[in-house]
């Protein structure tokens, strides 16, 4: 196993602050919400876990006893669909076989939901965001209710506004807030300039 | 390429922006000594991107000081070359030519004429290139004979169109192991993005002209910007989240600002009309 403080990007000498906080901050960038459905969701799981190692190492060093790591255990899970052919296409899918599952689920006679969910996946994975994002407002669309799926359409609606950001680039310019809080520290009177 | 990926300036610290241009000079330096005194010509900031993104993150920053190409009295502090600069001169060359290509079968007899002398002049450095990268040159042959296949049945789905440039600047970067994965990802999205916003910019001019745009098919003749913009904000964030995975080394902090400050603001200008006036911006320092 690598060295918990260079996984980590601190000094051992670094106080439990700043092991804290630049363990937090790395949570933050490789946390599972920034992967969902990513093609490289597997490397993000392995940094976190080397994170979460490194972060358990040294609280166990420095107080001998308990830890408080990330532990938020995270797996892809998806909901069990009665359909045997559609739990193949998603182990397909999973398995990054991308066209045995399409040719799946192209055989398949009827659409509803779920065949909308997974073709809107296997476009996802595929980077073919536009066709992706149809399907899933159409799985959406024949089931409401399907929280997979509207998760899986929020993801995408969220745009540019979700996912992680490095210090400093938080606001690229867009960002109301930030652009207010800005101006009004700039200016003397303390309003917005703008 | 577009220039379309450049970075921030404003934002960009100084010892970035030093790194940036050496890099930039390097590259310039680098097409000259392989591929004589015009390949120079097709130096631009996309292909700096890739140099940068494809060095290897263990090595520093070192530039040496070498004789700029465009005024022969002034010396330059430019990266030494490398192995990532070789790989991007020699991809530059072979895909400016087959564009040039394009451009020559595109534009009829007359206004053909300079890009076909152009192509004519920088066969032999694009066979040059060719015999260097073979795959890639296959890969830019074949995914430009698709896409132009695409747009000539005028094709509706904005992926399937872009896939074809998306796929092109993939193979840019060797697929294999865990970096090549996330390489692949992140360029493939790239090339999505760059593809899309050159044809939001160019929804107007192929309006009037008559031309296919992918755009236009897939949202109708005036577009629909609030999609578009969402499906490349969504690239941004998968090239975003690529570079995250990867170690980058001292190239991170400009790679970081281009592609979280630099994309972002040229989307924004492309979106606005305003992407002509900085295109011709140069990211130079002003001490100069």
């Amino acid at each position: 196993m690598r060295d918990p403080y260079s996984v980590l990007g601190v000094s051992p000498s670094a106080s439990d602050e700043e092991v804290k906080k630049a363990y937090r901050d790395l949570a933050r960038r490789y946390h599972p919400d920034n992967y969902q459905n990513n093609p490289l969701a597997d490397l993000a799981e392995e940094k976190m876990k080397e994170i979460n190692e490194a972060y358990d190492t040294i609280t166990k060093q420095r107080s001998g006893g308990a830890s408080g790591g990330y532990q938020q255990g995270y797996q892809q899970s998806y909901q069990r669909t009665a359909d045997p052919t559609y739990i193949r296409v998603r182990n397909l899918i999973n398995a990054g076989d991308l066209n045995s599952a399409e040719q799946l689920l192209f055989e398949m006679g009827r659409k509803d939901g779920e065949w909308y969910f997974l073709s809107g996946s296997i476009a996802y994975r595929r980077g073919w965001l536009d066709e992706a994002m149809q399907n899933y407002a159409q799985a959406v669309q024949l089931d409401p209710n399907n929280m997979e799926y509207r998760q899986a359409l929020a993801v995408m609606q969220r745009g540019a506004m979700g996912g992680y950001r490095p210090m400093g680039y938080s606001s690229a310019g867009c960002d109301p807030c930030t652009t207010y809080l800005c101006c009004s520290m700039c200016t003397p009177w303390g309003g917005p300039c703008c | 390429m577009f220039g379309y990926v450049r970075p921030f300036q404003p934002e960009l610290k100084c010892k970035d922006l030093s790194l940036y241009q050496a890099t930039y000079c390097g590259l310039c330096r680098c097409l000259r000594r392989r591929y004589g005194l015009i390949a120079p010509l097709f130096l631009n900031y996309d292909f700096t991107f890739l140099a940068l993104l494809l060095w290897e993150p263990e090595a520093s920053f070192v530039p040496c000081r070498g004789r700029c190409h465009a005024g022969l009295l002034r010396k330059e502090p430019m990266c030494p070359d490398s192995p990532a600069l070789d790989q991007a001169a020699d991809q530059s060359v072979i895909l400016a030519w087959w564009k040039l290509r394009d451009s020559v079968r595109d534009e009829g007899f007359w206004r053909g004429i300079p890009a076909r002398i152009l192509s004519w002049l920088m066969g032999p450095a694009r066979r040059k290139a060719a015999r260097r990268r073979p795959a890639f040159d296959r890969t830019v042959q074949s995914c430009l004979e698709e896409l132009s296949a695409l747009e000539g049945e005028g094709c509706p789905s904005l992926d399937r169109t872009a896939d074809t440039f998306a796929r092109l600047l993939q193979s840019a970067a060797p697929q294999e192991g865990a970096r090549g994965r996330i390489l692949s990802q992140l360029l493939y999205h790239l090339g999505r993005w760059i593809y899309l916003a050159d044809a939001r910019d160019d929804l107007e001019e192929d309006r009037l002209a008559g031309r296919y745009n992918p755009v236009a098919a897939r949202y109708g003749p005036a577009g629909d910007d609030r999609a578009l913009r969402l499906t490349m904000d969504q690239s941004l964030e998968l090239i975003g989240a690529a570079l995250q995975l990867g170690d980058f080394g001292c190239r991170l902090p400009v790679l970081e600002n281009i592609i979280y400050l630099g994309l972002p603001r040229v989307e924004e200008a492309v979106f606005d009309g305003s992407w002509k006036e900085i295109k011709k911006q140069k990211i130079r320092r002003n001490d100069r």
